[in-house]
């Protein structure tokens, strides 16, 4: 097997966790998996590129996290007219080539964004969205989702912007929102570009506590934000289990055991209050034990 | 049906008994190596599963107990922490300038840093009071701003315990700013020395190298792990305790804590697993080993291959035995039966056995022999006696010349010498000279042919000069047969009967002719006369005993015949064919033997 996620980077959690559960699962099933990806996440001719190479290789199954929408559909193509099965991680393309998808229901995460900021609003909340990309299949999932819970007060949401996954970018969005709305009660962010560019915006200007901030997505200064309470809450993906199921699936595939097509890795909200319960803190904190490091080294 | 076809197959197996007895064995000896089987496997995986037990709970034991020592040393750095005067100085002491500060923060930091640096397992060991003194680690790092130590239940309970000492279950260490860490945390409150409240807190945060070392260097087999539990039931170290944590694995928590015994059994087929239990009282931790029950009976398949081998073994050497003994008990059984049969056959020579055995089976072979013996001895004195017997029946039918002729031949002697006829005299007289030789002479039941044919010249050249010319003879008989052998004085009466009763009634001259020749591997010698003739029914009865009318001479037709055929069997003898007025043929059938 082969797994190409979108970047491999030792500072970005989310990969990290991502690969070192594909990585336990291929140990626990005697899989011999080989793990490629491009220097940015965004670079998805590179991708292309590896996934040529990889359909070169004849594995039996390749799992990839499309960087692109669009763009990344060709190589896939290919590898699917060589008898190669595919199973996609994370995110999804324009036709649906894959034979299963692991990837967490984003209308769903949404609905859990919809939910925490649903209690922050009363008729007079003026409330803002700091997308990720506009024509991205998550960001449109994960406002859909929000936009469901929110139903009749959708109306409330003065100004949906997009940061196109650049924390500057949503820093500086945010700005001008505030200057815009100097009323602005909430802004929901959709990813971690624009949650944090977001939070550190609201943070910097001294609206900590008066503009109530939902976010998405985990890392270390997103939780030490939710610490400091410029996140009311963020609403969290399970990458280490999406790796872990993804080459699952990949392994029933072959084996010719019953899989899914579809499969939702889950997503939690978790809460100043609750961050430090039993059960968040497994979510927000990979167990970096021994069988882990071993993994991922 | 069945029942009838069993019974065939029965019968079939039964019928001898050398297969009788070696099924008999076999079975016996299959059934007894089964139930041997049965028990033997049984027993040994009891005692294998016993034993793992055994094992595995003395190995859960010492982990514990190394864990208890781990935790115990631990507990002994934050006593001598937390009593450190230095440490109580520098973290409540008011009146201190901020140099003695500096000194005692540079001293406690020194072996802060000595200890981080020699012990892997210590992921954070810090000092603080509730005034905001504190020591982290080496001094690089500071503490978390945004957590509060009243929200912390572990350092809390520290603080509460009449002890002052407290052992969380595994966490996240979210005390110290931006480093976020799995680890379980030893605390200890330290106390105010100036107001003797317990105002500030020793922690020291263990990552999981060395409760892992403990765990994994411990075998439970390939398969087989070792994991930790707190008093809740919440996992303190499990190696996959990422995928236990993501919810992507379960471990069976509930039934440890609710476990009455030391261990028990899970039932999940080839992946049945022993969970052996070990309880401190020191941490309350639950010490947790797993074996796979298929990785401990590892063993019991091997053992199970040699038993079956083993019995394969023996029942292979116990059925060549049941074989070899049942053909050494059968095999004389055998001969004796073989035997039995040439007896059956009339074969006595080849019927003795040859005894190997001085058994039931050798005696009986025994007396078989001297029972055979015996017949044979019985069968060869019956052979002689009845060829004794046989002998004087012969002698008994042997014709004697007939006194009368005697006479007559006598008178006619006298008569011709009277007569002055002295060449007939001769004649006759020589002729009665050689009849009467050879009839008393030898005591051999046969002469030649060619003797038998001069004895009958001569009684015919007596009777033709007696009856004159009212008798004439012819004999032609084969050179190749002259020597052959044939019953004495058998000819004679044959001839006496043709003049008797043939001859003697006729007007004309009668003919006797007699040939003899060979046909068909036997001799034939015919006796033909042109004399009267008999009747279809005398001829028909002419060969039975005491006919009255042929008894003209004493010895009848029928002693010839009869001993004809006590010589030489049935198929030989006399044949009659005749016909009224027309003459006699008598033919005497004999084999061709030399003499």
């Amino acid at each position: 097997m082969v797994l190409i996620p979108k970047i491999i980077d030792n500072n970005n959690e989310f990969w990290t966790a991502l690969i070192a559960g594909a990585k336990m699962a291929a140990q626990e099933n005697g899989i011999d998996l080989t793990v490629v990806a491009p220097d940015r996440e965004e670079d998805y001719e590179r991708q292309n590129e590896l996934i040529l190479a990889a359909v070169s290789q004849k594995p039996d199954v390749i799992l990839i996290a499309p960087s692109h929408y669009t763009k990344t559909l060709e190589a896939v193509k290919e590898a699917k007219k060589n008898d190669i099965k595919i199973v996609f991680i994370d995110s999804e393309v324009e036709e649906p080539v894959w034979d299963s998808i692991v990837a967490t229901d984003n209308f769903i995460a949404g609905t859990k964004m919809g939910n925490l900021a649903k209690q922050y609003i009363d008729d007079e909340t003026q409330i803002a969205v700091v997308g990720h990309v506009k024509t991205s299949s998550t960001a449109i999932e994960r406002i859909r989702g929000l936009e469901y819970i929110l139903g009749s007060r959708k109306s409330q949401i003065v100004d949906m912007v997009f940061c196109d996954s650049s924390f500057d970018k949503a820093y500086a969005l945010t700005v001008e929102l505030i200057h815009k709305y100097p009323d602005l009660d909430l802004i929901v962010g959709t990813n971690e570009y624009s949650a944090v560019g977001a939070a550190n915006a609201i943070k910097d200007m001294g609206l900590t506590g008066k503009v109530k901030m939902v976010g998405f997505d985990n890392s270390i200064e997103e939780v030490q934000l939710l610490e400091e309470g410029v996140f009311v809450g963020i609403v969290v993906q399970k990458p280490f289990n999406m790796g872990y199921l993804g080459v699952e699936q990949a392994y029933k595939i072959i084996s010719r055991e019953e899989f899914k097509v579809q499969l939702d890795s889950g997503s939690e909200l978790i809460t100043k209050d609750n961050m430090y319960t039993e059960e968040n803190q497994k979510l927000l904190f990979p167990f970096v034990g021994r069988q882990f490091r071993e993994t991922t080294d | 049906m069945f029942f009838q076809q069993l019974k065939r197959i029965w019968d079939k197996i039964f019928s001898s008994i050398r297969t009788s007895l070696i099924v008999s064995f076999s079975v016996l000896i299959l059934s007894a190596l089964l139930v041997f089987l049965f028990v033997s496997l049984n027993y040994t995986q009891d005692r294998i599963l016993n034993n793992s037990i055994s094992y595995t709970t003395q190995i859960i034991d010492l982990i514990n107990h190394d864990i208890d020592s781990y935790i115990d040393y631990m507990e002994n750095i934050s006593l001598l922490v937390s009593n450190n005067n230095d440490v109580q100085q520098y973290l409540f002491a008011q009146t201190t300038s901020p140099e003695q500060q500096k000194t005692l923060y540079g001293r406690i930091q020194a072996q802060f840093k000595t200890v981080i640096e020699s012990r892997s397992d210590i992921s954070n060991i810090v000092v603080f009071s509730n005034s905001g003194r504190s020591i982290v680690n080496t001094g690089n790092e500071v503490l978390n701003e945004y957590i509060s130590l009243y929200d912390l239940e572990w350092a809390m309970e520290a603080i509460k315990r009449d002890d002052g000492t407290s052992l969380s279950s595994s966490h996240v260490q979210n005390m110290i700013r931006n480093k976020y860490q799995w680890v379980v945390t030893l605390s200890r409150a330290i106390r105010n020395p100036y107001t003797n409240e317990r105002a500030g807190l020793f922690f020291i945060d263990l990552n999981y190298d060395i409760i892992s070392d403990l765990c994994e260097n411990n075998s439970m087999g390939d398969m087989g792990y070792i994991y930790i539990l707190d008093e809740e039931g919440n996992v303190i170290y499990h190696p996959q305790q990422q995928l236990i944590y993501s919810g992507l694995k379960e471990e069976r928590i509930q039934e440890v804590l609710k476990s009455d015994s030391r261990y028990f059994v899970t039932n999940e087929g080839d992946h049945s697993r022993l969970y052996t239990i070990s309880k401190s009282e020191k941490t309350g931790w639950t010490v947790v080993g797993v074996a796979y029950t298929a990785e401990l009976m590892k063993g019991k398949e091997e053992t199970q291959l040699i038993y079956l081998l083993t019995t394969g073994i023996l029942l292979a050497v116990a059925v060549i035995i049941a074989i070899v003994m049942s053909s050494t008990i059968t095999k004389p059984i055998k001969v004796l039966k073989d035997s039995m049969k040439e007896v059956e056959k009339g074969n006595f020579e080849s019927a003795n056995i040859e005894l190997h055995s001085k058994n039931e089976i050798g005696s009986l072979s025994n007396s078989f022999n001297v029972m055979t013996q015996e017949i044979q001895n019985l069968m060869e004195q019956n052979i002689v006696e009845q060829r004794q017997k046989r002998k004087s029946e012969l002698k008994a039918l042997q014709s004697q010349i007939n006194p009368h002729f005697l006479y007559n031949t006598l008178d006619s002697i006298i008569w011709m010498a009277e007569g002055g006829k002295t060449k007939e005299v001769v004649l006759m007289t020589s002729s009665l000279a050689k009849l009467m030789r050879q009839s008393f002479s030898n005591q051999a039941e046969t002469v030649s042919i060619d003797k038998e044919i001069e004895y009958v010249r001569s009684y015919l050249t007596i009777q033709k000069m007696r009856y004159k010319d009212k008798l004439e003879f012819e004999i032609s008989i084969d050179e190749s047969i002259r020597h052959a052998e044939i019953v004495k004085l058998v000819l004679q009466p044959i001839v006496e009967n043709a003049i008797y009763h043939g001859i003697k009634y006729k007007d004309e001259i009668g003919l006797i002719r007699i040939e003899g020749f060979e046909k068909d591997g036997k001799i034939l010698i015919m006796i033909k006369d042109n004399g009267a003739g008999m009747d279809k029914e005398t001829v028909e009865h002419i060969l039975e005993e005491k006919k009255e009318n042929y008894r003209s001479n004493g010895v009848g037709i029928y002693n010839v015949h009869m001993r004809l055929q006590l010589y030489y069997g049935p198929d030989y003898g006399i044949k009659y064919e005749s016909r009224l007025g027309a003459g006699t043929i008598v033919t005497v059938t004999i084999p061709v033997r030399q003499s």
